[in-house]
């Protein structure tokens, strides 16, 4: 079954201001399917981002249609988006996104509070996810009080407690170690074999990306290429960085 | 491109900044001239119809200057907290502590100068108009308008002063701070870390603990203990507004789902409490003390008249010696006597002010004696008196007086070498002369004994003639001629006796009516209540700026907190409500919590004259003045509203 399905999705910047035109997505397809776990990665600049916001309905597309879970999002109205990502999407930022003044336990059932729900099932969730990513121990605490990794797993369970279909992630390692990293992607692993939630990533990390079971490459705002997980994750790891070098282009970092 | 040239490229691009810190300097400058041309005006003063218009506006005036500290204070430490980052950065790119401290002192004193030079200017054009509504609506259009150097002086030192205080203070920060502290603060966290719900309950239980003790010991104590309990207030006040968020926001956890509803408006109002503490704290009181004062005043103002009427049984009351340079009484009673405006009563009672040496020390002691047959025809009462004997008579309304009748109290007038004692026959209490000053208490003795003081004791003869007339309110015109006659002839009069401790002829001999008390009191009150209406304006449009500003200062975090939220799915709505129910509070709690300060203060005091159900006036002002309030706080939220909303959403 697609979870999520985009057709020719065009982005372009600068469009009414007149100024200097810029095309960041030219005409993009691809459709996820429910329970994969998917990356997206290019060098810096290649409308990465640009395309995970479209996706999950932060941004707004030039022209194109995109569909999560059978509603088409790009004719939602601003509010029917917000209500929509928060009963669908589950988000994870690089900048962890986490409010100061609550502490991890209030920031995890925020999305719950938004959506009116049950003192008892906010509770009951918080418990459940806080055991499933190993962060009991610092739930009253506050985000300024705690370690990046653990902000980290306290943004991936906020974007799982409203149960959504699909998870976003951007740039979910950027801001962390490399141990910290593998916690964390450890976590996803963990979200889409236990959860059956797909997750779609965008990354510079080669490491984060070996994790996932697709790559989806994209430059100058197109597909270029896309590779699917065979054997294990070291074979993987080394395809990705192979598939890396003929993307090219100095532009590329790791 | 030379760093001077970024320095002033970047001030223009953020020429908003600059503006709004100089238009509050500038305000402050010309509110406060605007006061100070009040304050200073000669001609009131010479008026002589506001005798003690500088001791009246004096509590004003000090509200004043404490609010223009906090006013001003408060422009300058948000400005510096944009500034801060800034500095932070230009001091990692190389710039040193001294250039800093320049570009601060540069910047700080264009904009000082420019707000004193436009402050005056707006003061001075705006003042006149104020000054003229002043006076106008309390009916003392004769008095001009003027300028004097005291007004300039007066307000230029006082700005001066705070401003350079303010400036000082943010010097010394930024030379002791190194680059990283300047770069990077986390205010969140360290707002975070200030909580004590314990602290909170403390704070409330303090509040109206020290409330509830005022109310049970005002009818008792003295002046001290209304300041201790005000003070335990203000402090309970302070506490609350700090720290009873997080004591709600403990309570609220006890209801899990009841908590978790409020979640974000209650941590959000913890920390917007938490910042804004001191400016919250200072509407409050700023409210509080306004509406008790106006509430008083527009009271007093509406009695002037019960206040006259009360203070003076007779329309007229003159002094005057007997000797003989003196109006006549034939003279006197042709002035007042008007066709349209008679005399309907006349009595004239004769006292003798003796004057008695103290055995032993230097000094005198003076009483004021009359015969009881002039009492019982002033009282129409019947009293009777032996040789010897006396009553203590005092010019007040009984409930005034307190209780302290020891009776059997000896007397000594000195006669010749021998004392003549005479024994007390209790106290009389009753208001039947108008308010002459060293005549409030009298000795009543008989006939005989008056004749035999008067003729042997020592001291001296006068005669206070009481006049009616059949309309009061129409002799405003005879009041001012007598009044000059009477200035005149006292002036020229011998001295009564050229000893300390005696008032003096022009002291002594004097006039007291209603229409002249009823003008002081109706111009006093009604002056005072004008200024503190305006003031209060001021304090409510200042207070509201400061909390704006601070409130807009941190609107980028703000906006950072609702874009966060904004991705995990807030709606546009939810946003509004959500910013709505935080200014509401922010907005309406120091309003509700002064105005409820105030309308118990104003209850405690009203216990004084029975109880503010027994004076449906009082609470009827209180009502008016509070909902005129409450109109002007609605309008501010609703404005800032929808400020805050069209920038973040």
């Amino acid at each position: 079954m697609v979870i999520l399905e985009a057709d020719k999705i065009v982005k372009i910047y600068g469009e009414t201001s007149g100024e200097s035109v810029t095309k960041a997505l030219s005409g993009i397809s691809l459709s996820v399917k429910q329970g994969e776990f998917v990356a997206i990665m290019g060098p810096s600049g290649s409308g990465k981002t640009t395309l995970l916001n479209i996706l999950s309905g932060i941004d707004k597309p030039t022209s194109g249609v995109m569909t999560i879970a059978g509603h088409a999002i790009n004719k939602m109205k601003r509010d029917e988006l917000a209500l929509f990502r928060r009963k669908q999407i589950g988000f994870v930022f690089q900048e962890f996104n986490l409010l100061d003044s609550l502490t991890v336990k209030e920031n995890i059932i925020l999305p719950m509070v938004l959506e009116k729900k049950s003192a008892a099932e906010m509770e009951e969730k918080v418990q459940t996810l806080a055991g499933l990513f190993e962060i009991e121990p610092i739930l009253q605490k506050y985000p300024y009080n705690i370690s990046g990794g653990q902000q980290q797993r306290t943004a991936v369970s906020r974007a799982l407690v409203n149960n959504p279909g699909i998870i976003f992630a951007d740039e979910p390692t950027g801001n962390l170690d490399s141990k910290s990293s593998t916690a964390i992607m450890e976590c996803f692993e963990k979200i889409v074999q236990e959860l059956k939630t797909t997750v779609l990533l965008v990354t510079h990390d080669v490491f984060a990306a070996s994790y996932c079971q697709k790559v989806i490459f994209i430059k100058d705002g197109h597909i270029h290429s896309y590779i699917v997980k065979k054997g294990s994750r070291k074979e993987f790891l080394n395809q990705i960085i192979d598939n890396l070098a003929v993307l090219g282009g100095r532009t590329y970092d790791i | 491109m030379t760093f001077k040239q970024i320095v002033w490229k970047m001030a223009k691009v953020q020429y908003k900044k600059y503006l709004i810190y100089f238009l509050c300097n500038s305000f402050a400058v010309m509110f406060f001239f605007m006061f100070s041309t009040v304050y200073f005006n000669e001609r009131i003063i010479e008026a002589k119809k506001l005798d003690g218009i500088q001791d009246a506006l004096a509590v004003p005036a000090v509200a004043l200057v404490v609010f223009t500290v906090f006013f001003i204070s408060y422009a300058h430490n948000v400005f510096m907290k944009r500034r801060k980052s800034e500095f932070g950065l230009f001091m990692t790119l190389g710039m040193s502590h001294r250039d800093i401290s320049k570009l601060l002192l540069l910047e700080n004193g264009v904009i000082g100068l420019c707000s004193i030079v436009t402050g005056i200017i707006g003061g001075a054009i705006f003042s006149r108009l104020f000054f003229l509504l002043l006076m106008k609506s309390v009916g003392l259009e004769e008095i001009p308008f003027h300028f004097n150097g005291s007004m300039f002086l007066y307000s230029i030192a006082t700005f001066a002063l705070v401003f350079l205080a303010a400036v000082g203070k943010s010097l010394f920060f930024t030379l002791k701070k190194d680059v990283i502290q300047s770069l990077r603060s986390n205010r969140t966290a360290e707002t975070i870390k200030l909580k004590s719900p314990l602290f909170g309950g403390f704070g409330l239980v303090m509040m109206f603990g020290s409330i509830l003790m005022l109310y049970f010991s005002f009818s008792k104590s003295n002046g001290g203990e209304l300041l201790l309990w005000t003070i335990g207030v203000l402090i309970g006040l302070y506490i609350s507004l700090n720290q009873s968020v997080s004591f709600l926001i403990e309570l609220a956890k006890k209801n899990k789902p009841f908590y978790y509803r409020r979640l974000l408006l209650l941590t959000s109002l913890d920390y917007k409490f938490k910042q804004l503490t001191s400016i919250l704290m200072l509407v409050t009181v700023m409210i509080m003390v306004t509406i008790i004062y106006t509430t008083l005043l527009l009271t007093i103002y509406q009695s002037s008249e019960k206040d006259a009427i009360e203070g003076n049984p007779y329309d007229i009351a003159i002094v005057q010696a007997k000797t003989k340079n003196n109006l006549s009484s034939e003279e006197i009673s042709s002035i007042i006597n008007k066709q349209d405006n008679p005399i309907k009563q006349h009595l004239k009672m004769p006292i003798f002010y003796s004057i008695q040496t103290l055995p032993g020390v230097e000094g005198y002691f003076t009483n004021v004696v009359i015969s009881v047959d002039d009492f019982n025809k002033l009282t129409s009462q019947q009293k009777q008196l032996q040789e010897r004997e006396y009553i203590n008579y005092i010019n007040e309304a009984p409930e005034y007086v307190g209780n302290s009748n020891d009776d059997h109290q000896e007397l000594a007038f000195n006669i010749g070498s021998k004392e003549r004692t005479y024994q007390q026959k209790g106290m009389i209490a009753v208001k039947s002369i108008n308010n002459l000053s060293y005549l409030h208490e009298f000795i009543i003795v008989n006939q005989a004994e008056f004749e035999l003081l008067k003729k042997n004791a020592d001291g001296f003869a006068a005669e206070i003639q009481l006049f009616n007339v059949a309309n009061w309110k129409n002799t405003a015109d005879v009041v001012e001629i007598l009044d000059k006659k009477v200035k005149h002839y006292s002036k020229t009069a011998p001295q009564i006796a050229d000893r300390a401790g005696i008032p003096s002829q022009q002291e002594f001999f004097q006039m007291a009516s209603k229409i002249d008390s009823y003008q002081y009191h109706k111009n006093s009150s009604g002056i005072l209540f004008c200024v503190i209406s305006f003031l209060s304006v001021i304090f409510f449009f200042g207070t509201f700026i400061l909390l704006y500003l601070n409130l807009f200062s941190e609107l980028d975090l703000e906006q950072a907190k609702y874009q966060k939220l904004y991705k995990i799915g807030i709606t546009a709505r939810e946003v509004k409500r959500f910013i709505s129910n935080e200014l509401a509070t922010l907005f309406f709690i120091p309003l509700v919590l002064g105005t409820t300060l105030a309308y118990l203060y104003v209850a405690i005091l009203a216990t004084d004259v029975g109880g503010i159900m027994k004076n449906p006036e009082i609470l009827l002002h209180f009502v008016i003045i509070a909902s005129g309030y409450l109109c002007i706080q609605a309008g501010y939220f609703f404005y800032a509203r929808r400020k805050m909303c069209t920038n973040i959403i």
